[in-house]
């Protein structure tokens, strides 16, 4: 992977053998994970199975008990000046009109970026609005805006939908595939709904007692169409793994290897 | 109702109606004998000793005393209380140093120490000055500890992922969000304030208004003690004014300062 790739595109993510406990409880117990520059993964699994935490030590957020997390082969052990993180909330500061906190972090000479960001998500308009008139779904917007301002080459999205409508829900959806496919960031999004990580991610990781239990690629093309058979299908079949009704010989084979299920079946 | 709320003259007015009947049924009162006027002067006894006053520029003179102790107090104590709860909020060794410190000595009632203090600095400004602020630190200080420990953590950490390091931490993220709370403080303080100030320059002073009242008593002229009280409620109700114009000013984004 040469130099140049990695500042165009998103970066290299090498997470290996990473471990964190709180106290003496284990919550990652040996995740193993290498996600490819401008590469879109979504990780699913039940809550409490660890993988807010595993979002959080990859934002250096969090110190890893154990392990190695690597970007474009740097260890990771604090805040990456190119990682932007989105949370469940969007945690806008409700001192600043809405274009100060698109353009927070960002250097002066670089606001034209943030009126740019704000114009990407159809809200160019309230840049000079309090955060507190805004609906939820636009303050989600203004987030992914800032998220987007400073170019990252990494972006973590913790459920940053999580609190949506369905509708708003879909059209955030479109807007961050869209903007991904415009300027292709690595993007790790953490997720409840499966629906939503068939959708958008180009590999979909299950993560169970903290470890990874499944990983899959999404075979379909983009953009992909919710009330297709073999998507819905996927979504399924996806959805029934991750409930635990799975036959039970390809369950026994979950608990031993990181790629349990063939491709496409 | 609401209609009646949202006419701007009668909403301007509203107010003031309560203070105003409170005049009208003292000179009722009063002028029809009903009240001794040994105890209760007369409304335009008091107004007139108010011009004698102005005219001579004693009053003046005695106003601009009492103002300059509250302010040199306020910003010397409100500072410490400031910057004492800055310190305290941002470092928990400060604070485990400090905190245990300062809760002992907040619950010393600050009058208490008037004996001492004269026997300190005499009758002078010092000892005002100091008295006020040592009544002004403490309601500062609490607030702005709260203030900073009550900041929204995920806004902190929001901060930190989006390249924001400790100065501009604080200045953008911290600071912010303490100052309501911080107001709420100054707020408070300004009442401490005046109170402090009246109850020191009425038992240990030659100037300002307290010494005003308390040499009119000297004389048995009601009307004069009357009118520094007067004067007590217009400077306590000016204070609380350009508090809140302060909440306005700094904490307009918040939806509960709009309109």
């Amino acid at each position: 992977m040469s130099t140049l790739k990695s500042s165009t595109h998103g970066v290299h993510l090498r997470i290996t053998q990473l471990q964190k406990s709180f106290g003496e409880q284990p919550v990652l117990r040996g995740i193993e994970l290498d996600v490819k520059p401008g590469e879109f993964i979504a990780i699913i699994g039940r809550s409490g199975c660890g993988k807010s935490t595993l979002l959080r030590v990859i934002a250096g957020l969090e110190p890893s008990t154990s392990g190695d997390i690597r970007i474009n082969d740097h260890p990771v052990d604090q805040v990456h000046a190119e990682t932007r993180m989105m949370f469940q909330d969007a945690r806008l500061l409700p001192w600043n009109k809405v274009i100060d906190n698109v353009a927070i972090g960002l250097r002066k000479e670089d606001r034209h970026k943030a009126e740019a960001a704000l114009d990407q998500v159809g809200l160019g308009a309230r840049a000079n609005e309090w955060p507190s008139v805004l609906s939820g779904g636009q303050k989600q917007r203004v987030a992914l805006a800032r998220a987007l301002a400073s170019q990252p080459k990494l972006l973590l999205l913790d459920e940053p939908l999580g609190a949506l409508d369905a509708l708003t829900r879909i059209e955030m959806q479109q807007l961050i595939e869209s903007l991904w496919q415009q300027q292709p960031f690595t993007t790790v999004l953490i997720t409840h709904d499966v629906e939503e990580a068939v959708v958008l991610a180009d590999r979909v990781v299950l993560i169970e007692e903290g470890r990874i239990a499944m990983d899959r690629t999404v075979p379909f093309s983009r953009p992909r169409q919710r009330g297709n058979a073999e998507v819905a299908a996927f979504i399924d079949h996806i959805l029934k793994r991750v409930m635990g009704i799975t036959e039970v010989e390809s369950r026994h084979e979950a608990e031993d290897l990181p790629y349990p299920l063939k491709k496409g079946s | 109702m609401r209609k009646l709320m949202s006419n701007p003259i009668l909403g301007k007015c509203l107010p003031w109606v309560l203070p105003i009947l409170l005049i009208v049924v003292w000179a009722i009162l009063s002028n029809l004998d009903v009240i001794s006027r040994k105890i209760l002067p007369l409304p335009q006894d008091v107004l007139f000793s108010f011009r004698d006053l102005l005219l001579s520029g004693k009053l003046i003179e005695h106003i601009a005393i009492s103002f300059q102790r509250a302010f040199i107090g306020f910003l010397i104590g409100g500072g410490i209380g400031l910057v004492l709860g800055f310190i305290n909020g941002l470092s928990s060794i400060a604070e485990k140093l400090l905190d245990t410190t300062i809760q002992m000595v907040r619950n010393v009632p600050h009058l208490a120490m008037i004996p001492l203090v004269v026997l300190w600095f005499g009758i002078g400004e010092e000892s005002k000055i100091f008295l006020v602020a040592v009544g002004v630190l403490f309601p500062v200080y609490i607030n702005t500890l709260h203030g900073i420990r009550s900041v929204d953590n995920g806004l902190i950490e929001m901060g930190s992922v989006y390249g924001l390091r400790s100065a501009s931490l604080f200045w953008k993220v911290v600071l912010p969000g303490a100052l309501p709370s911080i107001l709420v403080g100054l707020r408070y303080a300004l009442g401490i304030m005046w109170l402090t100030l009246i109850v020191s320059e009425t038992i240990a002073t030659n100037s300002g208004i307290g010494f005003l009242a308390m040499n009119a008593r000297e004389y048995m002229q009601t009307d004069i003690i009357l009118l520094t009280i007067v004067l007590y409620a217009l400077f306590g109700k000016l204070a609380d004014s350009i508090a809140k114009l302060l909440e306005k000013r700094f904490l307009q984004w918040n939806p509960n300062y709009q309109k």
